[in-house]
């Protein structure tokens, strides 16, 4: 079985499969995305235990258990905590398209969040080489959006506020 | 206080061999030799084994429910089974469940089979697919970050770092050369390490493809046994002293503030009297997906300080004959089958104590192992193994 | 076993067709915050050691999907292993978590969400093989189609019997707060359903669902701190059939008999007819309600007709809470099942209540036409 297959022609079985999906937001994460489609504004939800928000908003704190009730708006300007600049990038499972490389990513925080919270999307960084931990960004929405992550377009670097070396 | 109920062994292993393109074998086949061989290496029949776990990632092969198709390679007919999946760490999580499983009484013979078919289906897609559909889906480029690489560079400096990680990926490469299974065997060059680090194609920062784990289709199976069953076979036993699971919270972040490593590492060694690991411990088959995480993880797992994990990497100690075995079988850089890479860490880890790990065996007695998986939002299981049956209830758990 | 195992607390959630206004973490968190609330419990080594998931991969449309339960299950930094198979396994898997003496206490959730994908047939479309199973269109309902055919020829159950197991299912389903259909149904209107894959018609069939279900589990020392009415896990065993159709027995119950004498051996039973007080059946499509009672031992193979002539199902206590017929999805049939079995137990099944319920059997089934079997005897 297997094993002395060097003469026989291995027939291959080609296949797209697909399943149509619905996801469900729920009323966390749904408020989250309708706060950004009509109000252009990012809602963390609050541990009222330990104080800690939490991107993206989520039924429970994970550190204390207990739901997580309380909403607060963050940024909409931040500090870069970490960044990716992507020199390879991978087709997206869902457009198959192919971002064009470089590009960055990062991970920032906004102002106002309270405990570990980053926020992560991609930066419009004409150059790469530029950036660093600790440059202020804010975030810039799409014009046309309909409560998805992609409502927000990128993060901005905010120039007079460059912080040089980082 | 919590007490073992009774010891498990590993008695048995098995492997396929791991490549890219296993296209002369579907996945049933594929898992069958693996079985087959874990059969031999306990020398028994399938009769002997009362039950069989199965685990994998199947977003990567789109079939639900995998387990019912290889009933016809697993040897599941008849017999009882479990399917427990969780990612990356599925293979560890189906190594403790099967020490679980033997360890309750409920059956005394288990064998584990964590499997992947990567090339039958889109890898990177399949990963991406672990990020909520409505947050970081749309975002998420696989499994691939530079921010590791970026914090190691600033801790230690540019040029210090950078030969420190492609170091270690060709100690990992040398030891692959020495295991007949390992998909890539690159023959990397150690007169050549500048130029790899600097040259190499880069995919996020400093992360390059040299840095990278291999995408393979590959099967693991490994057997365990009761204290009882060992006797009867006249096995050869790693014996299973315990194990810890630790995951993180849904976001995921690649840079956290506390990682499972460090977590998982320092719970597990506190319960089992490992008070200085890389004197206690031997070998340490790591889950190593990347040169970056492989280094900078050396330093979590085995609760070092400083920069104590780079001067292991540059003094060579880590190698097959060094203070502390990481990765004898090459590591999860040269092969990278996903459902079974963390259950062939505690295959190889078992090996190495039982003393049948042939050309990359390490030399001298190896008595204390350890086993690590990773996945999902970074999460970590870890196992340990000893050439010498634990005392049950004896200090230990609680 | 050196110790016990016993199931302290379960939850939940109202079955639906379509859970739209919650997302999978919201319906988890409904059920795990319940049983939290019941036990007073908290996350730690003190008291939720560690949980066991239970969901499916595909159905969720999510790689690793348990990724998104770690919050709600209170598994940050703490243990959690997903079982992707029926949650009856799950049960299986977190009692042998105990009696291995790993953990104490341990939290079991499972999830699913039928009306996510487009047709749960093109999911479980999935679970057949590429090359030879799979072109051919087959779906776990045309496989219960064959099933169904092979079973009703050799056990003589008729089309009509199989309404009125139907009627039966809803009328239980009415006095059950979480069954998800509980409007009364006539046998006309049953038998007037669609054929949707001869010989199951849509009422012979179980609803497209959606739900959550969690339970705590403890060994036997923590049991009674945290319940006074621990439910024991006192028989346990599962067995796999083969995978092509034509290979197996569509009209017995190989995996199901060996599935049940395992749990039986383990709880002392010899004799099944006499055995239980209460029998919850995971009959995902009408014809499986003989069929299985013939797999557990409930009557003779191939008497399943006979059973269900001499009222078989209302004489043994069958799947007063609806059964799977009233509605739970895919990978909570069994779990529901075993939900149920405990709330009986425990005395707190209201108006579907079995007078002095002291030993219950439940099942669950995961795969093509049952091809593996959970079977697990619980005893108060």
């Amino acid at each position: 079985m297997g094993k002395d297959t060097t003469d026989q022609e291995l027939i291959v079985s080609r296949q797209i499969l697909s399943i149509p999906q619905r996801f469900s937001t729920g009323p966390v994460m749904g408020r989250f995305l309708r706060e950004l489609r009509d109000n252009k504004r990012i809602m963390a939800n609050k541990c009222p235990q330990c104080g800690r928000h939490q991107l993206p908003p989520r039924e429970v704190c994970a550190v204390c258990r207990v739901e997580a009730t309380e909403w607060e708006e963050l940024g909409p300007e931040g500090v870069i905590h970490e960044f990716d600049v992507v020199y390879y990038a991978s087709p997206d499972p869902l457009t198959g398209e192919t971002r064009k490389t470089p590009y960055v990513a990062c991970w920032a925080h906004l102002d106002g969040t309270q405990g570990h919270a980053p926020l992560w999307h991609l930066l419009d960084a004409p150059d790469p080489q530029k950036v660093r931990r600790g440059l202020r960004v804010r975030v810039v929405y799409a014009d046309e959006r309909k409560g998805a992550m992609t409502d927000i377009k990128h993060f901005e670097i905010i120039e007079d506020a460059a912080g040089g070396d980082g | 206080m919590k007490t073992k109920n009774r010891n498990v062994a590993v008695i048995g292993c098995g492997m396929s061999k791991f490549s890219s393109h296993r296209e002369e074998v579907n996945q049933p086949e594929m898992i069958h030799e693996a079985v087959v061989e874990a059969l031999e290496d306990a020398r028994l029949a399938l009769d002997d084994v009362d039950c069989v776990l199965h685990g994998n990632m199947e977003l990567f092969e789109m079939v639900h429910q995998p387990d019912m198709w290889h009933v016809l390679g697993s040897g599941a007919w008849g017999k009882s089974g479990i399917r427990l999946t969780t990612g990356g760490t599925t293979g560890s999580t189906l190594a403790c469940a099967a020490d679980n499983v033997v360890a309750s009484g409920l059956h005394d013979v288990v064998l584990a089979i964590g499997f992947e078919k990567l090339q039958e289906g889109h890898t990177t897609g399949g990963i991406t697919n672990m990020a909520d559909p409505l947050w970081g889906r749309g975002l998420q480029t696989g499994a691939l970050t530079g921010t590791t690489a970026q914090q190691v560079i600033e801790e230690f400096g540019e040029e210090r770092a950078k030969l420190a990680a492609i170091k270690l990926r060709t100690i990992m490469d040398e030891n692959a050369m020495r295991n007949a299974k390992a998909h890539r065997r690159l023959q990397l060059d150690r007169n050549h390490l500048k130029d790899y680090a600097d040259t190499d194609l880069r995919l996020v920062g400093e992360l390059r493809m040299l840095h990278m784990c291999s995408q393979s289709d590959g099967a693991c199976a490994v057997i365990f046994a009761s204290e009882d069953k060992v006797d009867a076979f006249d096995a050869n036993p790693a014996w299973v002293v315990d194990h810890e699971t630790v995951h993180r919270e849904e976001t995921l972040m690649f840079t956290p503030e506390q990682t499972t490593h460090r977590a998982a590492a320092e719970r597990l060694f506190a319960r089992n009297g490992v008070t200085d690991p890389v004197r206690d411990l031997d070998v340490f088959e790591v889950y190593d997906p990347s040169a970056w995480w492989g280094l900078d993880w050396m330093r979590e797992f085995l609760l070092l300080e400083g920069d104590e994990h780079l001067r292991m990497v540059e003094n060579d100690e880590i190698g097959p004959d060094g203070k502390i075995a990481i990765n004898p079988s090459g590591g999860v850089m040269a092969s990278n089958p996903i459902g079974a890479t963390a259950l062939v860490r505690v295959a190889e880890a078992a090996m190495q104590v039982r003393g049948t790990a042939g050309d990359h065996q390490v030399p001298g007695p190896v008595r204390l192992a350890l086993a690590s998986g990773f996945g999902g939002t970074l999460w970590t299981v870890l196992m340990l193994l000893s050439k010498n049956k634990p005392q049950l209830g004896a200090a230990s758990h609680g | 076993m050196a110790n016990r195992v016993a199931i302290c607390a379960v939850a939940q959630t109202k079955f639906e067709t379509n859970r739209w206004d919650a997302r999978m973490q919201g319906m988890v968190w409904e059920v795990v915050d319940a049983v939290r609330q019941q036990t007073h419990l908290a996350f730690g080594e003190d008291g939720i050691q560690a949980a066991v998931t239970v969901s499916d991969d595909v159905f969720d449309a999510r790689t690793i999907s348990d990724s998104a339960m770690t919050d709600v299950v209170g598994a940050h930094f703490q243990s959690e292993e997903k079982v992707a198979a029926d949650g009856a396994q799950g049960v299986y898997y977190a009692t042998s978590v105990i009696l291995s003496g790993h953990h104490d206490v341990v939290l079991l959730a499972g999830h699913c969400k039928e009306s996510q994908p487009a047709s749960r047939n093109m999911v479980t479309h999935l679970a057949f093989d590429p090359f030879y199973t799979r072109p051919v269109g087959l779906d776990y309902l045309a496989t219960a189609a064959m099933q169904a055919q092979a079973y009703m020829a050799r056990s003589g159950v008729t089309e009509e019997q199989l309404a009125d197991l139907v009627v039966r299912a809803r009328q239980w389903a009415s006095k059950n707060p979480v069954a998800q259909d509980n409007k009364p149904l006539s046998r006309q209107e049953a038998l007037a359903s669609p054929m949707l894959a001869d010989p199951i018609r849509e009422a012979f069939m179980y609803p497209v669902s959606d739900g959550a279900v969690a339970m705590i589990l403890a060994s036997e020392q923590r049991a009674a701190e945290i319940t006074d009415r621990p439910i024991w896990v006192t028989g346990l065993g599962n067995c796999h059939d083969s995978f092509f159709l034509g290979e197996r027995d569509l009209a017995g119950n190989f995996a199901l008999q060996r599935a049940a004498e395992r749990a039986y051996a383990m709880a002392g039973i010899d004799n099944p007819k006499q055995a239980f007080d209460v029998v919850e059946i995971a009959d995902q499509y009408a014809h499986q309600l003989p069929q299985y009672a013939e797999g557990l031992g409930l009557c003779e193979a191939g008497g399943g007709g006979q059973w269900l002539s001499d009222g078989g199902p209302d004489n043994d206590n069958v799947n007063r809470s609806g059964g799977m017929l009233a509605g739970n999805p895919l990978m909570l049939g069994g779990m529901a099942r075993m939900a149920e079995a405990v709330i009986q137990l425990r005395g707190e099944a209201g108006d579907r209540q079995v007078a002095d319920a002291k030993r219950a059997v439940a099942q669950g089934a995961t795969g093509p036409a049952g091809q593996l079997q959970t079977v697990v005897v619980l005893e108060s």
